[in-house]
This record gives structure tokens, sequence and C-alpha cells, in this order.
């Protein structure tokens, strides 16, 4: 198990390494600089030279990349250029706000997956199989940017029961019923796909469980469809369906970005929009790292997951 | 065989569904939660926290020169200034100084400073202070319009704790407009607000922190010389949102929205539960900029048959709701510079913008920059794009970054046309000829220049008074030049306009935009 | 792959796609204005016979935007994304050749896609500007590694074939290799993750747009129309049901085709 995970980690290494050298890069390709955004429009030569010398803009370019690589490695993420203050501060505030957002939508997509998947094979009934699949590809078919001005305009604009964004104004701990309600809408949003995915491929993969030799065994000495399917079958689906889901995870901090945007939530993705509209260098290149970083730790978790679960990798060894 | 056993679970499951959104909906609603304002504007009450919605955060680098709305509330709350303009009026009020005298030639100005003054941490206010804050805003590195100004300060005589001499490089006509927009700041403490983690002041409130893209908050000043504010506290959040500000106005999470559109202000209005705030002497310009290196605008005829075919009034109506004014120069109605006439001089006429367009034979297509991201600025460059094509003038519009649009303004490097946003039109009319980047005479983005423009525009920052019979005549000037040369063309000037619940009273602001709430309460 | 379009899946994507291809196509002749007319007077009204998706707050027809902002979709879904499955096909077929080039392409295609598409979108936004060649150019960017791998894995599960060996022992051009064996193995496939990548095309153009790096203005997009009604939501929620009824058709019509294609590929 140990060797598995130890013969994963130098090729995500090497791709974290290669994309910090590429998100350095691209910055510096950007127009307009950092300089323009401090110093204003009536600053003389001087200023703005004194303005770049002191952000370390008049290093050269393999220079800057290694100074600011070491930064990073020994977590001293630096300063904002523009928004002000520590990045680590900035990252950590709006890293709460999309964790839990995060968090939420995945607790609601998996709840609901288990729930629709579970009760579609359990109740073995075609209308409802029917339903389900409609209202799945549906759902697929949604544009997050859809479902959220959709979920807005009749949850907040038709009928105004809930609020149409922003976080909940004494914090997630004080009124946890606010909080919630503040959160249903954006966390729905970003569920929504999630759950398609995931209910989908685990219906299926249920279905598929049910027809391995096992099953015919149980029901042959009288073991209920239910607890096949509760105690056999989920058990078996779900290594495959952790990799789903694992999968889908990379794709909720891009969809973090739509859906912050929409419910103006404060988050990362949304950091990361004015970040780079302020051609704010550190935040930018930190947040981009951080996408980066948390693509390739979901990669080696899900496989390591997969692999614990799946007794034939966890066994054998390497695979 | 196996359904029987499987229908009541989903029965269960679905009632179990139907239960938690029962439970949601008997908790408190978030949307329901309106601090319920009784409308009635009875006696001043003391206490309470104002929660601000501000658009744009705070930028420490930039605290004294560029206007976000946090830092801009930041200065109005936390310092005071020398002197105070009214708001329809140049006729300095005494706020930090009690008294002035300009020099007979006009080369100093003597200022009697109030003795009964303290910084937030205890210190006395003195003569040095107000040294060490002109100096500050000498300095390029804040970057702030009145450089060129506070840097005409020379000499100061502080040998007296309660008055300064302030010796000038030549005469002022915007001296007093220097004095109301330097705030006082602490030399003692100019470390930490370089920093951010200080800003010691001798206004109505403290500062009490700052999280970046989140929140600043104030606390009253117990001690404050002109008496103690009746609010407790002040938390201004940055919602960039303008519909977000809306819906937490009307929710009840904020009292006051600093950054609502024109078109939900027009809705609010009508509603009982809100009251509009118009900042009317603080006003704001938008206008359509020419780079003259580009060749195709080389020819005045061009740029004047623009600012012919551009519905100003349509703009005005549309995205301002009426609360704006179309006028082709800055200049409002209590400035000395102001001149109707002048400012009609490009009212909208397609017939003489064909014309010209006609003289001109083939035009080619022209880029208009406007700034990406701000629904104001998109409006108008279609708005623009739409009057130009009617008389023949294509235009290719380019959203460009709001940071590239400071960078093109700064080095002159916009490629044909822009619109964009700039104020100081509401000072001494020599503010804007000398310091506001579109007007600036010696070195503006157009890179238009004038040896009668920049002597003109000179002589009228160097005299004295700036209601003069001899500085009329100079801004007459100025004027002229502005409309002959057309190398910008002002499309509308407006104001901002505030939005808070019914329940909030006193609000006022400064003639450079700051938010004062030393006189504010809110119901309880 | 005609089998799978006569399901009923499969016509009712056909329906939906062609319904709104033939909407784009004959736009210009269905749409009572032009999509950046702006009609005096007409300000943000609502839903009328002259205007039946009304008017947007500078005065244009919002039906005639939309059926102008179908066409740019339509670029994107069958110019940008047959574009990036080719140039991705062609990368994956060479490089897979040798070893060095295979081991480098894949590490670049890694790359690619550890980044969350709409943080790509915004950073390319930022370097090379918005518009619609920078969604092209995203939306080639992400299927050329998609593609890539698609082809590679075919191949490497033709070339691993006992008659393949055998045929490459005899002497057999790699170019016959392909055209005989890979290409028709793979179409299956590549059909189908050629409608999921539309539909994922369809995706990003509304999000870029939404996010204000996508068409500018005055050009219309659906996305763009969708960014236009959220911001004017409380004046005029009319503005963005069009739109959103297209877009939503449009994606689901391409997964219909996708999901039709893939059962039958299944069976």
């Amino acid at each position: 198990m140990l060797r598995y995970v130890l013969g994963r980690l130098p090729s995500a290494l090497g791709l974290l390494a290669a994309a910090s050298l590429l998100i350095f890069w691209l910055m510096r390709l950007v127009p307009g600089d950092p300089v323009d955004t401090l110093a204003g429009p009536d600053a003389s030569p001087e200023a703005r030279a004194a303005i770049r010398a002191e952000l370390g803009l008049d290093q050269p370019f393999l220079a800057q990349y290694v100074d600011w690589l070491g930064d990073v490695l020994t977590f001293d993420l630096g300063r904002s250029f523009v928004v002000g203050g520590q990045v680590s501060d900035l990252l950590a505030a709006g890293a709460v706000n999309t964790v839990v957002l995060t968090l939420t939508a995945l607790a609601l997509a998996v709840t609901l997956a288990l729930v629709t998947a579970v009760t579609a094979v359990v109740a073995q009934r075609r209308w409802l199989d029917a339903l389900l699949a409609g209202i799945n590809t549906v759902a697929l078919a949604m544009p997050t940017f859809a479902t959220g001005l959709l979920l807005v305009l009749v949850f907040a604009v038709v009928v105004p029961v809930l609020p149409s964004g922003g976080t909940p104004p004494d914090g997630f701990v004080a009124r946890p019923d606010i909080a919630l309600q503040y959160l249903l809408l954006p966390a729905t949003c970003l569920a929504v796909p999630v759950w398609a995915g995931l209910s989908r491929f685990l219906t299926e993969a249920l279905r598929s469980q049910l027809r391995q030799p096992y099953v015919t065994t149980a029901r042959a000495v009288g073991v209920r469809h239910r607890r096949i399917v509760l105690t056999q079958a989920l058990p078996n689906a779900l290594p495959s369906a952790v990799t789903v889901l694992g999968i889908q995870f990379g794709t909720l901090l891009g969809g973090a970005v739509l859906v912050e945007a929409i419910f103006t939530w404060p988050g990362l993705g949304r950091l990361i929009e004015e970040a780079i509209s302020g051609r704010d260098y550190p935040v930018v290149q930190v947040l981009l790292l951080l996408s980066v970083a948390i693509f390739v730790v979901t990669q080696l978790v899900t496989d390591v997951v997969h692999a614990w679960l799946d007794p034939r990798i966890r066994i054998g060894g390497a695979a | 065989m196996t359904a029987p056993h499987t229908r009541p679970s989903f029965l269960r499951l679905a009632a179990a569904a139907a239960a938690s959104v029962l439970l949601l909906a008997g908790c408190s609603s978030a949307v329901g939660e309106q601090s319920s304002g009784s409308g009635a504007s009875g006696d001043p009450v003391e206490g309470g926290t104002l929660r601000v919605a501000a658009t744009t955060d705070h930028v420490p680098a930039a605290a004294f020169g560029q206007s976000s709305d946090v830092g801009n509330t930041l200065i109005g709350l936390v310092y005071d200034s020398l002197v105070e303009y009214p708001h329809d009026s140049l006729d300095a009020q005494p706020s930090l100084a009690t008294s002035w005298e300009v020099a007979e030639d006009g080369r100093s100005i003597t200022l009697q400073l109030r003795d009964d003054v303290t910084f937030h941490d205890g210190r006395p206010f003195t003569s040095e202070d107000v040294k060490f804050s002109i100096q500050t805003f000498a300095d390029p590195a804040w970057a702030v319009q009145v450089q060129r100004t506070a840097a005409a300060v020379t000499g100061f005589d502080t040998s007296k704790p309660h008055e300064i001499t302030l010796e000038l490089a030549h005469p002022l006509s915007n001296i007093l407009d220097l004095l109301d927009i330097v705030p006082i700041i602490d030399s003692e403490t100019y470390d930490e607000l370089k920093e951010a983690k200080t800003y010691n002041g001798t206004g109505p409130f403290r500062f009490t922190g700052w999280s970046p893209g989140s929140k600043m908050t104030f606390e009253r000043n117990d001690d404050y010389w002109k008496g103690a504010p009746k609010l407790e506290a002040v938390d201004v959040q940055v919602v960039p949102d303008a519909q977000a500000q809306v819906a937490g106005l009307r929710s009840g999470q904020y009292d006051l929205a600093l950054g609502v559109t024109a078109r939900d202000v027009e809705t609010l209005e009508q509603d009982p539960k809100f009251d509009v705030h118009s900042f009317e002497g603080a006003t704001q310009q938008q206008y359509i900029g020419f780079q003259l290196e580009n060749k195709d605008l080389q020819d005045v005829r061009l740029r004047q048959a623009v600012a012919y075919a551009v519905d100003r009034q349509r703009i005005v109506d549309e995205l301002f709701r009426g609360a704006a004014v179309a006028s082709g120069l800055p200049w409002s109605p209590s400035s000395p510079a102001y001149d109707e006439a002048k400012g009609q001089a490009y009212a909208r006429d397609v017939a003489k913008a064909k014309a010209l367009v006609a003289e001109l034979g083939d035009v080619p297509v022209l880029p208009l920059q406007f700034a990406a991201g701000q629904p104001a600025g998109e409006t108008i460059a279609q708005i623009v794009q739409a009057n130009l094509e009617e008389v023949g003038i294509e235009v290719e519009l380019k959203p460009t970054e709001f940071a590239q649009m400071y960078k093109q303004l700064v080095g002159a490097q916009f490629e044909g046309l822009w619109i964009f946003g700039h104020t100081y039109a509401q000072y001494s009319p020599a503010t804007l000829t000398v310091s506001a980047f579109p007007f600036n005479a010696a070195h503006n983005a157009s890179n238009f220049t004038d040896e009668e423009y920049l002597a003109d525009s000179d002589a009228s920052w160097k005299v004295a008074d700036p209601t003069s019979e001899e500085a009329r005549e100079l801004f007459d000037r100025v004027n002229d030049h502005i409309v002959d040369n057309v190398w910008l063309t002002d499309l509308t000037t407006s104001y901002p306009r505030l939005v808070s619940t019914s329940a909030v009273h006193g609000i006022d602001y400064s003639k450079r935009t700051e938010l004062l709430l030393d006189e504010a309460w809110k119901d309880q | 792959m005609r089998a799978a379009l006569a399901t009923p899946k499969g016509v009712a994507g056909l329906v939906l796609v062609g319904g709104i291809v033939l909407l784009g196509v004959l736009g210009p002749l269905l749409a009572p204005y032009s999509p950046t007319q702006q009609v005096p007077g007409a300000n943000l009204v609502g839903p009328s016979a002259a205007h039946w998706l009304g008017t947007d707050d500078v005065n244009r027809d919002v039906l005639s935007r939309t059926l102008a902002g179908i066409r740019v979709d339509l670029l994107v879904v069958f110019l940008a994304v047959p574009a990036g499955a080719a140039l991705g096909m062609l990368v994956g077929l060479v490089t897979s050749w040798w070893k060095v080039t295979d081991v480098l392409t894949q590490r670049v295609f890694d790359l690619v896609l550890a980044f969350p598409t709409l943080i790509l979108a915004i950073a390319l936004a930022a370097v090379i500007g918005p518009g619609t060649t920078t969604i092209v150019l995203v939306v080639v960017a992400i299927e050329v590694p998609v593609f890539g791998r698609l082809v590679r894995t075919s191949l490497r599960t033709v070339r691993e074939m006992p008659y393949v060996e055998a045929a490459q022992v005899v002497g057999a051009r790699p170019w016959w290799l392909l055209r005989r064996h890979v290409l028709p193995n793979s179409l299956e496939p590549l059909t189908v993750q050629l409608a999921l990548s539309m539909s994922v095309a369809v995706f990003i153009e509304g999000a870029m747009s939404f996010l204000g790096i996508g068409v500018k203005a005055p050009d219309p997009s659906l996305g763009s129309l969708l960014k236009d009604g959220t911001r004017l939501m409380y004046d005029a929620p009319f503005l963005s049901l069009g739109p959103l009824l297209v877009v939503v058709l449009l994606v689901l019509g391409l997964l219909l085709l996708a999901q039709s294609l893939s059962e039958a590929h299944r069976d």
C-alpha cells in the first residue's frame, strides 16, 4: 500500500513543479502590471521605479521565480500587491467560505445521489427509473450559470424566500438556521451536476452488481432484495463511485468560480477573479498553484481510497 | 416479491424530506429579518452600529490617491481637514483651522489652528502635523491628483503650535482645495499607516480593524472635538456586486449601500422603507477622450463630429435615470468656470456631424476603449457606438481591464477613442487643469499639446483668488481651448446617490465624495 | 451510428440540436431587428407583440439578440470542438508512435487538464484579452488533450492485437495501420466524445461570457445575454428566459445525442 502511494508521488510532484513554472511565466505575459494599479495616473517615473523595486519586479525572471518558489515552499506566501494584506490571510478568509460552500454542496450531492440511486434500484419501478433518468439528463444539461440564474429568479425574485447572494452576516456558527438559508441556493447550484453524474453512475454500478453470481446465490438462500442492495451491492459499488466523485471534486473549484460570481460569495473563486483583473501576481500565482495542487491531491487521494476499498489492489500491493 | 418492503421506506424518505423543508421554513427567515425601521424620524438616538455596503475595497498603497469606497469612507470617518467646503460653493468653512489669511502677494497663507484637538491616541494636534500631512501629499509615491499643488507649498513656519504659515512657490488659486482635501495625519504612526495597521486621526470615528476583501470597522471617538457622534460603531463591508447591495439592503443586512445603480435607486426611491441620499456637490464626469497620436484622429473635424453625434441626454435619461446633466464641459453652476452656452456648444446635432464626416470623406474604423466589467461604461460605449454609426463613423468596442485602462491613461497610450470617468471639476477650476489627467495642460492622456492652453491654464492656477475677474477671464479662455480643440468631450455630470433604510438619519458627505457620519443616527 | 440516432433519445437530440441550428442559421431572416439595433424609446420594455422577449437596457430587441447569440455558440460547437478534436487526434497519433514524445505529450496533457477549465479560461483571457477568439482557443486547448488521450488509448489497444503485431512484423507502414485499424476502431468512442465535448463547449462559452471574458459588446452570445439578464434581474426578470431556454435545450440535445451514441456503442 505504501509502495503504491510512494510510486505515484514523483509524477504528482513533477506536475506541480511544471505547473508552477507555467503559472509564473503566464502571469508575466499578462498586459498591464500592478505598478500602474498602485501608482495611479499621475505618478512620476521615479515613483513608479521605486514601487517596481519595492515589489521586486525589477529582478530578472528566473530570479523572481526562484525567490517566489523558495518562499512558497517555506509557506511564506508573501504580500498582496493590490488587495492588501498577507496573501495567506486573504487565502484563509476566502478558503473558509469556499470550503464551507463546497463541502455543503458535496454533502448534498452525495446524500441525494445515494438516496436516488438506492431508491431506484430497490424500488424497481419503471416509471420511477424513467423519471429519475429524465431529471438526471436535464440536470446534466443545465449549465451552472443557468441553474444559478433560475434558482435566484425563482427563490429570490419571484418568491423572495431566500437571500439572492452573499454570506450570512453573523457567520456560519452563530446563527446556523440563517447560515443554512444563505448556503442553500449556491450549494444546490454547485451540487446539481455532481449529483447528476454520481447518481447516474451509482445506479448503473448497483445494477451491474446485482447481476453478479453472488447475488444470485444470496437470493437463492432467501436474502431480501433490499438487504442485498444495502449490504452487498452498495459496498461493492462504492470504490468506483469514489473515483467518479474524485473526478467531480476536481471540477468543483472551477464551478465555484462561477457560483461565487452568481451568488456574490466571497470565496477563492471571487478572489482569483479580482486578483487577475488587478494584476495581483502573488495572489493569482498562489491561487492557480493551489487549484492545480487540489487537482493533483484529489487524484492521488482518489487512487489511494480506490486502492484501499478494492481488495485486489489493497492486497496485491503496487498496481 | 420485494416491492412491499420498499414502499414504506420510500414514503418514509419522502416524509423526512418534507419535514426538513418545513423545519427550514419554520426557522427565522434570512429574508424576513428586516430591520423594522419605524420610518418616523423622531429625536436622534444614541448607539447602534451602522452597516455599510461598499463596492470597492481599500487599497493601502493608494490610501490618499485613488477613490475606493472603503478607503474614501476611512478618510471621511477617521480624519479631519483644515477647512471644509460646503456642498454648493467654494466658500471654505473652518474646521481644524479656525481662520486663515492669504498674503497680499498671494505667496503665503497663514492659518490659525484649533487648540483643543487630539488624535485618537491622545496626542495633541499641532502645526507640525499640518506640515507633515501636506508634505506627505507632495510625495509622488502616494500618487495623489493634487500632488503638484501640494508640492507648490515650499515652506512651513511652525514656530507656534497653533498657527502655521505656508509659503507658496507662486500664488495658488486652488490652495483652499488642497486644505479641504488633505486629511491631517499623525506623523508618529506613519509607518503603521503605510502598513495599513493603524489609521490615527482626529476625526469622529476610530479605526478598529480591516480584513482585506471583507470589511473595515470603526468605533465612536468619544472625545471628538465637535462632540461625540451618536452611532456606536460603523462596519463597512465590501460588496462588489450592485445587485447584492440592493438585496442586502432589502433583507436588512445593510443600513446603507454606496453602490446602488441608478435604476435601482429609482425603484427604491418609491419605497417608504428606504431613503435616497444625493451627493450633489461631489460631481463626477463621464467623457470621451481622443488619442491625438492616432493619425485618424488628428483632424479636429472628426473629433467635432463625434462631439456633435453623441446623444448625451439619452445617457442621462436611460443610464442615470435623470440624475445627471448633459454637458460638454465638466463645470457645475457653482464653479467660477461654469458657462452654460459653452457647455452646450456640442449639443446633439446629427446634421452637423454628418456634414463634417462628409467633408472628411472616408473615415476608418476607430477603436473605442472602455473599462471592462463596469456596466455603466459598457452601456455608454454601446450608446456612443450607435450614435456614431448613425453619422457614418464606425467604432470597434474594446473592453479593457481596469488595470490596463489605468496604465494607458498614465502613459497616454489609448489607441483611439476611450470612455472613462473623471472628477475634481467640483473644485477650483485650476485643480482640474493642473492635476486631472485628461485635462492636464502640461501632459495629458490625449497627448494634446498647445502653448496657449498651457499658458492660460498655468496663469489661472497662479491667480490668488479663483473668483476674481482676472481668474474668470482665464477660465473662459480655458473653456474655449477645450471647445475648440476637442481632445476630449465630456458627456455627463452626475453625482453619487446612496440608499439607506429609512431608519438611518443625518447622512452627510464631503466635497471629495467621502461619507460623513458625525451627525448620523439610526432608529433602534 | 445510424441505428443509434433512430432511438427515441437520438431522435429527440437530433430534433433539438437541428432546431437550434436552424434558428441560428435562419436567424438573420427571422429576426425582426438587427441584434445591435437600438430602438429609440424601447428601454427595458417587457414582452410584447413588437418585442416577443422584451428589450434590454440599451434598447435592443432581445429576441433578435438571442437568435444572433445562437450563432456564436454554433461557431464554438461546430468549429472549435472539431478543430480541437482534429488537432488532438493528430497530436495523439503522431506522438504516441515514439516512446519519448509519447511520455512528453502525456505530461503536457496532464498539465493542461490539471487546471480547472474556467480558471484556465480566466488566465488565458487575462493574457490575450476577452473575445470570441479567446473562447475558441480555450475550447481547443482543453479538447486537444481529451482527444489526444482517446486516440492514444485505442492506438495502444490496436497495436497489442496479434494480427497487428503480425502486420508490423511483415513490414506494414504506420499510416496503413492507422487508416485500416486504429481509426475504425476508435470511431465510436470518438463520436460519443465529440457530442459530449460539444455540450461542454456550450458551457464554456456561457460561463466565459457570463464572467465578462467572452464575446465583446455589442455582439450577443447566449452567455452574455444571461449575464445581462442577471444584472437586470430585479428590473426585468423576463430578459433571461429566452436565452436560458435555448442554452438548456441545446445542451440537452447534444447530451441526448451523446447518450444514444454511447448506448448503441455499448450494446
